[in-house]
C-alpha cells in the first residue's frame, strides 16, 4: 500500500542534476507514497552537524512500484543547505519525512483554475497543473522570473502544449511578459466578463511579496486565492512552533504552523 | 558455548517514577507527544514530556522564531500553548490511550499561576511527574525571573512543592553563574529531581540588513552546539545534589545519551535532535541497549556513574 501519512526514511539518490538555475533530483525510497499537490518533505543528506536541520521541498512528482517508490524534487540553491543538496551524487542516501502538510484543495468542480509560480515556487504547483489536466479541468498557468534563464524549462511545464495555456513573465522583457507575474494576472483578470471571473480560483506559490500583490488583487475581484508559503522550518511536521504565520481569527491574529496548518492558507485570511 | 546474554535492563529511575529506559523527550520539541504517532508507538520511551503548559492559551512571539546556527539552533517561540484546561480535557486521554508515561511541563507568569497549573494536574492519575519551567529564556514571565537565582528557583519550588503531591522535577537554566548552587536550591526546596539544561541564550544579527535575526532579539541556542556546556554542568549538578539528574543538552546520537549516563545522569532527555530525524529517540533507545550489549553488561545500573577520572 503506499502511504499517506508522513514517514520518515532513508531513500538513494537517482539523479540529481543542473537544469540552469535549477536542480531537479529523483529518489528510490521504500515505498510508494501518495501526496496531495503543494505537500512537502522534509530533506537531508550532508554528513554531520552543520547545518543540522533538514530542508523544506515541495514534492514534485511521486511514482514507483508496489513496494519501490521515487520520489522527485525541484530546488534551487539559496543557501547551505541546498548547496549541499546540489553536491550529492548518483546513489548517495538521503533522509525524508513525507508527505508533510495540507496541500491545495482541488476539490471544487467546474472551477477555472489559475495556477501562479513565482521563481522556483512553480515546483509547488505544477503537481496541481497535473492534477487538473489528469482530470481535463480548465487551467491556465502564470509562471513568472526575473529573467528567461531562471524560467522553468518548457519540457517541465505540465500541458505545455496547449496554446494559451502558459504565461510567461519575466521582470526584464527577455522572454513572455515583460513585468512582474503580479501584473499579467491583473490584465488578464480584468479582460475576463464577471461570470466567467466568478469561477476562477487561484493556487500561489512564490516570493511573499508576489503572494501579497496576488492576494489583494484577488480580493479586490472576489477571487479566492490559496496560497502556499514558505518559512523557515526545524521540524516540519507541527513540534517546533518555529514556522508560524499570522493568521485572522475574527479580529483576532492567531500564529498558525506553516508546516501543519498550511503550507496552504486561504489569502484572505493571511497577515500579509 | 556461548550463552546468549538477556536483552540488557534499561529501566531507570528518577526519585520514585520508574521508566522503561532512560529516554525521554524534551519540552518543546515534541509537540503533545501525538504528532510523534505515524513515526514510531510513544509508549516506547521512557517518558514523553509536552510542551510548557501555562493556566491560560498562549499566542506565543511574533514570527520569526528560529534560526538555524552553526550546529545549533536559536528559537524564542515565547511558550504558545494550548493552556492546561484545553491539556487535560483534550490530550491527556489520547496520550494515555497511546499507552505513554507523561510528565507535563508547567509554567506561569506569575507563582500564583504555577501553583494553579500545578493544581489543575493533581488529579489527573496519567501524569507520572511534573517539570517545573523554570528556566523559558524567551519570556520574560517565563521563569527565568525565579529561576536564575537560587533564591527565586527556592521560593518557586517551595510554593509548586506545597501545591501538588505528585513528583516534581525543576528544570534548570545554564544562564547562571553557578549552576550547582540552583540545583541545590532547587534540591533544599523539595525538588525530586533536577533536569538540565534549558537553552543558552544567544543571539543572531545579519550585518546587511543591520536587523536581529529573530523577532524577540534573543533566543535560546540548542542542539549539538550546546552538548560540552551541558554535559559540564550536569557532571557538576549530579556531584552537588543527592536527588536524580536529567541530562539533556544537544544529544543527537546513543553516545551521546551515553555520555550523560557516564558522568552521572539517572536519565536523559532528548530535544532538537527530534526535528531532524523524527525517529531519534528510538533510535536512540536501540543504540544504548545495542552498546550495554557490546560492552557484555547486563543493565544501565552496571554503567551510570562509571566516569572514571
Amino acid at each position: 500500500m503506499p502511504f499517506r501519512r508522513p514517514r520518515f526514511v532513508t531513500g538513494r539518490i537517482l539523479h540529481n542534476s543542473g537544469h540552469g538555475i535549477f536542480y531537479r533530483m529523483e529518489v528510490s525510497i521504500p515505498d510508494r507514497i501518495e501526496f496531495l499537490p503543494g505537500q512537502f518533505a522534509m530533506v537531508s543528506g550532508w554528513p554531520g552537524n552543520d547545518p543540522l536541520l533538514p530542508r523544506p521541498l515541495a514534492i514534485f512528482r511521486a511514482g514507483g512500484v508496489r513496494g519501490k517508490g521515487t520520489v522527485e524534487f525541484v530546488y534551487k540553491v539559496v543557501g547551505r543547505g541546498t548547496a549541499l543538496l546540489s553536491g550529492l551524487h548518483d546513489g548517495d542516501p538521503l533522509q525524508i519525512t513525507l508527505p508533510l502538510g495540507n496541500g491545495f484543495e482541488l476539490g471544487r468542480e467546474d472551477r477555472i483554475w489559475w495556477l501562479v509560480g513565482g521563481g522556483v515556487g512553480f515546483s509547488t504547483v505544477f503537481p496541481a497543473a497535473v492534477a487538473l489536466e489528469a482530470r481535463r479541468a480548465d487551467f491556465d498557468l502564470f509562471l513568472g522570473a526575473r529573467s528567461r534563464d531562471q524560467l522553468p524549462p518548457r519540457e517541465w511545464i505540465p500541458g505545455a502544449g496547449v496554446p494559451g495555456r502558459a504565461h510567461l513573465c519575466t521582470d526584464d522583457g527577455t522572454a513572455g511578459f515583460f513585468g512582474p507575474v503580479t501584473d499579467a494576472v491583473r490584465e488578464r483578470m480584468d479582460r475576463m466578463k464577471a461570470a466567467e471571473r466568478g469561477r476562477v480560483t487561484i493556487l500561489a506559490c512564490g516570493p511573499r511579496e508576489m503572494l501579497k500583490g496576488i492576494a489583494e488583487l484577488a480580493a479586490d475581484r472576489e477571487v479566492p486565492v490559496q496560497a502556499s508559503l514558505e518559512n523557515h522550518m526545524a521540524c516540519g511536521f507541527g513540534v517546533c512552533w518555529g514556522c508560524v504565520t499570522g493568521v485572522r481569527d475574527g479580529d483576532k491574529v492567531t500564529y498558525r504552523r506553516v508546516c501543519k496548518e498550511g503550507p496552504v492558507f486561504d489569502a484572505r485570511e493571511v497577515v500579509w | 558455548m556461548v550463552i546468549p546474554a538477556a536483552a540488557p535492563d534499561l529501566t531507570s529511575r528518577v526519585g520514585s517514577v520508574v521508566l522503561k529506559n532512560p529516554v525521554m523527550s524534551a519540552s518543546g520539541t515534541f509537540g503533545y507527544g501525538l504528532e510523534f504517532t505515524p513515526f514510531y508507538d510513544i509508549s516506547r520511551l521512557g517518558a514523553v514530556i509536552v510542551k510548557g503548559l501555562s493556566l491560560l492559551p498562549t499566542p506565543g512571539n511574533a514570527p520569526q522564531r528560529i534560526v538555524e546556527t552553526a550546529a545549533g539552533m536559536l528559537n524564542a517561540i515565547g511558550l504558545q500553548n494550548i493552556g492546561v484546561e484545553r491539556f487535560v480535557r483534550e490530550v491527556v486521554p489520547r496520550l494515555a490511550d497511546a499507552g505513554a508515561t507523561c510528565v507535563a511541563n508547567i509554567y506561569g507568569r506569575t507563582m500564583e499561576e504555577y501553583e494553579e497549573v500545578a493544581r489543575r494536574l493533581e488529579g489527573v492519575a496519567s501524569l507520572s511527574a511534573i517539570e517545573l519551567n523554570a528556566s523559558c529564556p524567551n519570556v520574560k514571565e517565563g521563569g527565568i525571573a525565579f529561576g536564575s537565582t537560587p533564591e527565586g528557583l527556592s521560593t518557586l519550588t517551595r510554593r509548586v512543592r506545597a501545591a501538588t503531591g505528585k513528583p516534581l522535577w525543576v528544570k534548570l537554566s545554564p544562564n547562571v553563574s553557578d549552576i550547582r548552587s540552583v540545583a541545590r536550591a532547587a534540591e533544599d526546596a523539595g525538588a525530586d529531581a533536577v533536569t538540565l539544561i534549558n537553552t543558552l541564550v544567544g543571539m543572531a544579527v545579519d550585518c546587511r540588513t543591520r536587523r536581529p535575526r529573530l523577532s524577540n532579539v534573543t533566543g535560546g541556542l540548542s542542539g549539538p552546539a550546546v552538548k560540552p556546556v551541558a554535559l559540564r554542568m550536569v557532571w557538576e549538578a549530579c556531584r552537588a545534589v543527592k536527588i536524580p539528574v536529567v541530562g539533556i543538552g544537544g544529544i543527537q546520537s546513543a553516545e551521546d545519551a551515553l555520555e550523560f549516563l557516564l558522568v552521572g545522569a539517572a536519565a536523559v532527555q532528548v530535544g532538537t535532535a527530534n526535528f531532524r530525524n523524527p525517529n531519534a529517540c528510538v533510535e536512540i533507545i536501540d543504540g544504548i541497549a545495542a552498546f550495554l550489549a557490546r560492552e557484555r553488561l547486563a543493565g544501565l545500573d552496571e554503567y551510570r556513574g562509571s566516569l572514571r577520572i
